[in-house]
């Protein structure tokens, strides 16, 4: 590799990318956009009210009554109809309806809220009318470090990782290949590895001052601490970078079009970004989607961000997933080189 | 003079090339010969999907030819010397956008860094006269100076050899002039240029020999001036007028002196003829005696196109129809 050629690419890759304001708001300013409103969709407060309907017939107002007592509970009178729409469009968790003297719970359990529902409205009905169960004093968990939002700041930058190896490195590849300058620069004596590497290296560069703004934005505004190494999470941000910029440049080796290309990057961005532990923690997840959501990069980046961010985590604790992550990153370069095309 | 594949830049033998696409088969070139020697400035004519470009890409190395052999300045590609051609070969691709926020001087130099050795690119600047344009970005540049600039990416290396793909193609006339300048400086300066179009003019202005392609053949290889003189005749009559058709036979325009060839339609008569002075006092004589009214008259030299016509008995454009 000729350093002269790696920084001429690298510095024009990094030069366009600063030029284009629309580019810089999308890298910079959404992640920062997306960190205010999601810390206040999820600020720790008093506990939700579950909604359910008690459908119409019967004692129905007695048991309106009886369920009305349980302040967790938002409960209302509907008719068969309405409440059968109702739970269809999720406005509410549970459905109690008589069946004679016998109270019948209808929920659908894939919901979420479906269980909790249930544990409520039985509780409420084992107790009877007249009972006063006991009271417990609830306590909202609103300590930093332990919130949703401390949860979802190094996701954030795991998501911000992945869009940038996919937007910057695969959808701009392939931009450059419809334009034909791919096949302008294979005609000189450029060597292929030394312009993809200098390419990585332009936008690999761009992707450390966001993941300082996303942390930054998050310990002034959130209070999201940071507990752990600072050099294992500069190493995890650099190493994730090149392993997503990486998956971009494979994805890009062979698409001729725009389309082709968001076609692919869609096919492996959606599944990271449900199933990657972005929004929630991947451990939860059972089966044959567990073995999905562990193969995939994203997942073991978040992890180990939250380990070094969240928990006092040293580089030690984080080596196996760095040098997973600087593996697959180098796979996918090797790949890329072998398939890419340059016209 | 003689070109031998010693000192030839290009030398093609029996190069073809299919183009696949479902079960479609294009035959983009027909077994190709071609020697180029150092020096010339030498064009590939020939109308649209003649093979000019897949030509000219499998002597850039872009394109892989299914058979032939393929020898620039001496050397064939994908035999372990593709850096060493690559560094001395120049290459305008027929339609290429930079990086769109790049200055002019920028994208030089990040051409220039690909090269192990070449030329200054202030020097380059000058050459295409683009050193006012130095701080412009791509996306400010009209289109001859985006060519300009393509050219100048293509004369970084200081190449022995440069590829134009119509380099002209949609510029305006005082655009084309300065590129035609480039590439003569460029011959001046012992550069040997390979460049296809489909313009006749510029052919005639710039090379010192054209290929005359059709369906991926050459069909005619020389000097301008030789293959114009291969017609027979280096004239053309172009009469308007009113009942050419009813009042003058065919046989009679070809009995006139020096008329080698003639089209008849009523409103119109063009001749190809050897000699202006002598036959066009012979027609006007004839349509004065057949009372044809003459509305317009002019008379020019021929080109590589009616060449071509001559050839193939179609234009090389369609939009040349006249």
């Amino acid at each position: 590799m000729r350093a002269r050629v790696l920084l001429a690419v690298a510095r024009t890759t990094f030069r366009e990318f600063w030029r284009s304001p629309e580019a810089v708001f999308w890298t910079y300013g959404f992640p920062v956009l997306m960190a205010v409103v999601l810390g206040f969709s999820f600020q720790p407060g008093e506990l939700p009210k579950v909604p359910v309907a008690v459908v119409a017939g019967g004692d129905a107002v007695a048991l309106l009554t009886t369920l009305g007592q349980e302040p967790r509970l938002a409960v209302q009178l509907l008719s068969p109809a309405d409440a059968d729409q109702a739970l269809a469009r999720g406005r509410v968790a549970l459905l109690v309806r008589l069946d004679g003297a016998s109270p019948v719970l209808r929920t659908d359990p894939t919901r979420p809220e479906a269980e909790v529902a249930r544990l409520l409205v039985e509780r409420r009905l084992l107790a009877g009318p007249e009972t006063t169960l006991p009271t417990m004093r609830n306590e909202v968990e609103d300590r930093p470090g332990a919130r949703y939002i401390d949860f979802l700041i190094p996701g954030l930058i795991g998501l911000n990782l992945l869009g940038a190896g996919m937007w910057g490195v695969g959808f701009n590849l392939v931009q450059m290949r419809t334009q034909h300058l791919l096949r302008r620069l294979a005609v000189t004596p450029m060597r292929h590895r030394e312009f993809l590497a200098g390419y990585l290296l332009g936008r690999m560069v761009l992707v450390v001052p966001e993941a300082v703004t996303i942390v930054l934005f998050g310990h002034l505004v959130w209070d999201v601490p940071f507990r752990g190494s600072l050099l294992a999470t500069a190493l995890l941000v650099a190493v994730g970078a090149f392993a997503f910029a990486g998956l971009g440049c494979l994805l890009a080796t062979r698409a001729r079009t725009i389309e082709g290309i968001a076609g692919l990057m869609n096919l492996f961005q959606l599944p990271m970004w449900l199933l990657g532990g972005v929004f929630f923690d991947v451990e939860r997840l059972t089966g044959v989607v567990r073995w999905a959501a562990e193969a995939m990069p994203l997942t073991h980046i978040n992890r180990a961000l939250r380990d070094v961010m969240l928990a006092p985590g040293t580089l030690l604790d984080v080596t196996v997933p760095l040098l997973g992550l600087l593996g697959f990153a180098l796979a996918c370069f090797w790949l890329a080189l072998r398939w890419f095309r340059w016209q | 003079m003689k070109a031998t594949a010693a000192d030839a830049a290009i030398d093609l033998r029996g190069l073809r090339k299919t183009y696949r696409k479902g079960k479609q088969t294009t035959v983009a070139v027909d077994g190709l010969d071609l020697v180029v020697p150092r020096g010339e400035v030498f064009g590939l004519l020939g109308p649209n999907g003649a093979g000019k470009t897949t030509t000219i890409e499998v002597c850039e190395g872009l394109t892989v030819p299914d058979a032939g052999s393929v020898r620039i300045l001496g050397r064939e590609w994908r035999t372990g010397h593709d850096d060493a051609i690559r560094s001395r070969i120049g290459v305008c691709l027929q339609e290429t956008k930079f990086h769109e926020k790049a200055t002019v001087r920028e994208t030089l130099e990040l051409f220039a860094a690909f090269f192990p050795s070449g030329r200054a690119v202030d020097a380059v600047l000058d050459v295409v006269s683009l050193r006012e344009k130095a701080h412009a970005r791509q996306s400010t540049l009209s289109g001859g100076q985006r060519q300009r600039l393509a050219v100048a990416t293509a004369l970084l290396g200081d190449p022995d050899l440069l590829f134009l793909d119509e380099p002209t193609t949609g510029l305006d006339p005082q655009s084309r002039r300065q590129l035609w300048d480039v590439v003569r400086s460029f011959k001046a300066a012992g550069g040997t240029a390979v460049l296809t179009t489909h313009a006749m003019d510029e052919a005639q202005q710039l090379c010192d020999r054209v290929a005359i392609i059709d369906r991926g053949k050459v069909i005619a290889l020389g000097s301008p001036t030789d293959l114009i003189r291969s017609l027979g005749a280096e004239h053309l009559v172009e009469i308007d007028g009113e009942h050419f058709a009813e009042r003058i036979a065919a046989a009679e325009l070809t009995a006139l002196p020096d008329v080698v060839a003639h089209e008849l339609s009523p409103a119109r008569v063009v001749l190809t003829v050897r000699s202006v002075h002598t036959a066009l006092p012979a027609v006007l004589a004839l349509a004065r005696q057949r009372q044809v009214e003459i509305h317009g008259l002019a008379t020019r030299h021929a080109t590589l196109e009616d060449v071509f016509v001559h050839l193939t008995g179609r234009h090389l454009r369609e939009d040349s129809k006249s």
